[in-house]
């Protein structure tokens, strides 16, 4: 029979995060062969396979199907699956890895505190600087959806691939659309969160994907895994 | 491309080749801009909602590129290179190919690459009479190419600004609902938070700030947002300077004393949005909505009518063409007059071909001012598919 594969967070806090919530579960993760290796099995499931994969190619392996299950942020997948609704389940949040996706600009523009008013300042402000404000982000579509969904176009993305809420105050953009979990950061590079900005609550998940080849026998087992996992989360921890 | 087999090849290249005499014969010159063009102009034109139907890219240098999304703004660049003076008048047609990326999947009716034969004219002095015979070359390009069975919708955004003229509102409520109406997802929150006032109550804006605000003195206006910043311990960061927030807050102030919008208007505006049927029936409608109006007139409708007897007078049977109010809103450059030709046969967001007024384009693209500009494409593929002459 074949098995399930299940990725999950190769290095740092999501790993180390995932790695408990296992152990909670009581259920015990370790790598197979060579300790640098990036395979896995899970002690007394013997019907899964476990990827250790970075999370931001776990939405990668999920949209293509080369994995069944897949442990990440939400904010991964609604940026990298355009059709994330169809293609993906949302099996069980897991109350960790809380991240808010959110709309930041200088703390200075005291006239900039929702949507409608920053699209109130893009004409003047491309009037005199001969384009439209700048907008940082690594999240390129949900930036581009949710300003679509407010009616918002007057804007250019420009990637960063990091450090973006440092762009406004070294003029590489005018704002930024990045994550959040304290608004600390945001704070200390002179930033705020619009009002209605907040565009994704997002925290780790438990996926699977329709892309991948699924088999009764496969679908009894992600069951039970996801029942194992439900049931060792306090369902307080995952609202918010 | 739909163009899979070799018989559908010949199919559109027969097509295109009969439409493309029918825009030449009438003093269209032809003209292949590039298909890759600078993906600037596009998102300046368009904006950033424009990546997400475009295939944009960058190349070895680091130039922001796209595959041409329409060739109505290629068509407008060549003119900018061919002419100093962009108001000299021309008049251009073009069949080739365009790109769209398609978010719920590439379909025979949505394909990713399709053909467009349009034309386009610059710097037509009369207006209506441009329109109209727009519309009629287009439709005779179809035609030609073997579909009589059309069916033909208009829309202009420009009447909307006749309908608030008629409302008697003041010049700030006019802007409002002139940028609202350009955007329809918005459109009937904003006009039900409209009543209450211009600015809803959710805005988080300092009050103390707002309070300090005086159009007439500025320098003082800019010195209570500076002594704020400083008591706040906020840093000034960033392009916009004290100078362009201030006048922002003067703005917010402003709109916060003007009187809520008039229920009377409120009516019209949803009256005439809803105004939907025959064009000529349509036109009596609004006409006498305006007339009615607080600050009516009987002449608002020139222009529309004149349109009308211009496409009659072109012999376009003018039962086969309706108006609708919300029509062309959502298009994206489109400044006034816009048309749809579509088939029975197809889906209604299919349409065979689309066009219209788009007199702020040139300006986007390099020209300096407004240039009167009025084009239109037929999508050669759904074409071919309403003659039946297979593809898609």
């Amino acid at each position: 029979m074949s098995k399930l594969t299940l990725a999950i967070p190769s290095k740092g806090r999501l790993m180390e995060q995932t790695t408990d919530m296992f152990a909670r579960a009581g259920l015990v993760v370790r790598k197979v062969g060579h300790v640098r290796g990036y395979r896995g099995e899970i002690e007394g499931l013997p019907g899964i396979d476990v990827a250790y994969v970075s999370s931001s190619e776990i939405s990668e392996a999920l949209k293509s199907g080369s994995v069944h299950l897949g442990i990440t942020g939400e904010d991964l997948i609604r940026e990298n699956i355009s059709d994330a609704a169809t293609r993906i389940r949302f099996l069980q949040k897991l109350g960790f890895g809380f991240a808010d996706v959110v709309v930041a600009v200088p703390a200075c523009w005291l006239d900039v505190t929702t949507v409608a008013e920053l699209e109130e300042i893009a004409l003047p402000f491309r009037r005199k600087h001969g384009r439209w404000p700048r907008v940082a982000t690594k999240y390129i579509n949900l930036t581009r959806r949710f300003f679509g969904s407010k009616g918002f176009g007057d804007y250019r993305i420009i990637e960063s691939a990091g450090a973006t809420e440092g762009a406004p105050s070294s003029g590489m953009a005018e704002l930024i659309v990045d994550i959040t979990t304290t608004g600390e950061t945001l704070r200390a590079n002179g930033l705020k969160i619009l009002d209605d900005g907040v565009i994704l609550k997002s925290q780790a998940n438990l996926f699977a994907t329709n892309a991948a080849h699924w088999t009764p026998e496969l679908e009894a087992v992600c069951a039970e895994l996801t029942e194992k996992l439900a049931n060792s989360i306090p369902s307080k921890a995952t609202a918010r | 491309m739909t163009a899979e087999t070799v018989q559908n090849l010949e199919a559109l290249a027969s097509q295109a080749q009969t439409i493309m005499s029918v825009f030449t014969k009438a003093g269209y010159s032809a003209v292949a801009p590039a298909i890759i063009q600078p993906a600037d102009v596009f998102l300046d034109v368009i904006g950033e909602s424009l990546r997400a139907r475009t295939y944009v890219f960058t190349d070895q240098d680091g130039a922001e590129l796209c595959l041409r999304p329409d060739i109505t703004v290629p068509t407008c660049r060549l003119h900018l290179e061919r002419h100093a003076d962009p108001m000299t008048p021309a008049r251009y047609c073009y069949n080739g190919p365009a790109f769209r990326f398609q978010p719920q999947g590439a379909t025979a009716a949505h394909p990713r690459e399709f053909r467009q034969a349009g034309i386009e004219r610059f710097g037509d002095k009369s207006r209506e009479a441009a329109e109209a015979e727009t519309v009629s070359i287009i439709l005779k390009g179809i035609e030609k190419a073997g579909f009589k069975d059309w069916t033909l919708k208009l829309g202009d955004l420009g009447l909307f600004s006749s309908v608030l003229d008629a409302a008697g509102l003041s010049p700030n409520w006019k802007k409002r609902l002139d940028d609202a109406f350009l955007r329809p997802l918005s459109f009937r929150e904003a006009l039900k938070g409209f009543a209450t006032g211009v600015r809803g109550a959710s805005s988080s804006v300092p009050e103390e700030v707002l309070s300090a605000m005086r159009r007439d003195d500025r320098e003082a206006s800019e010195a209570a947002v500076a002594v704020y910043l400083e008591e706040e311990a906020i840093e000034l960061i960033g392009t916009r300077t004290l100078s362009d927030i201030t006048e922002h807050l003067i703005g917010i102030a402003e709109d916060r004393k003007e009187k809520p919008l008039d229920t009377r208007a409120i009516d019209l505006i949803a009256r005439y949005v809803g105004v939907s049927g025959p064009a000529i029936t349509a036109g009596e409608k609004i006409s006498a909505l305006i007339k009615n109006a607080p600050n009516g007139s009987a002449y608002a409708l020139e222009t529309y009518d004149r349109r009308l007897a211009l496409l009659a007078n072109a012999g376009i049977d003018l039962d086969r063409v309706t108006f609708a109010a919300e029509f062309g809103r959502t298009l994206a450059y489109y400044t006034g007059f816009v048309f749809e030709v579509s088939a029975p046969s197809l889906d209604p967001k299919s349409p065979l071909a689309g066009g219209g007024r788009y007199d702020g384009l040139m300006r986007a693209a390099g020209s300096g001012a407004d240039v009167p500009a009025v084009g239109a494409a037929i999508h050669s593929e759904r074409l071919l598919a309403a003659t039946g002459g297979k593809a898609p």
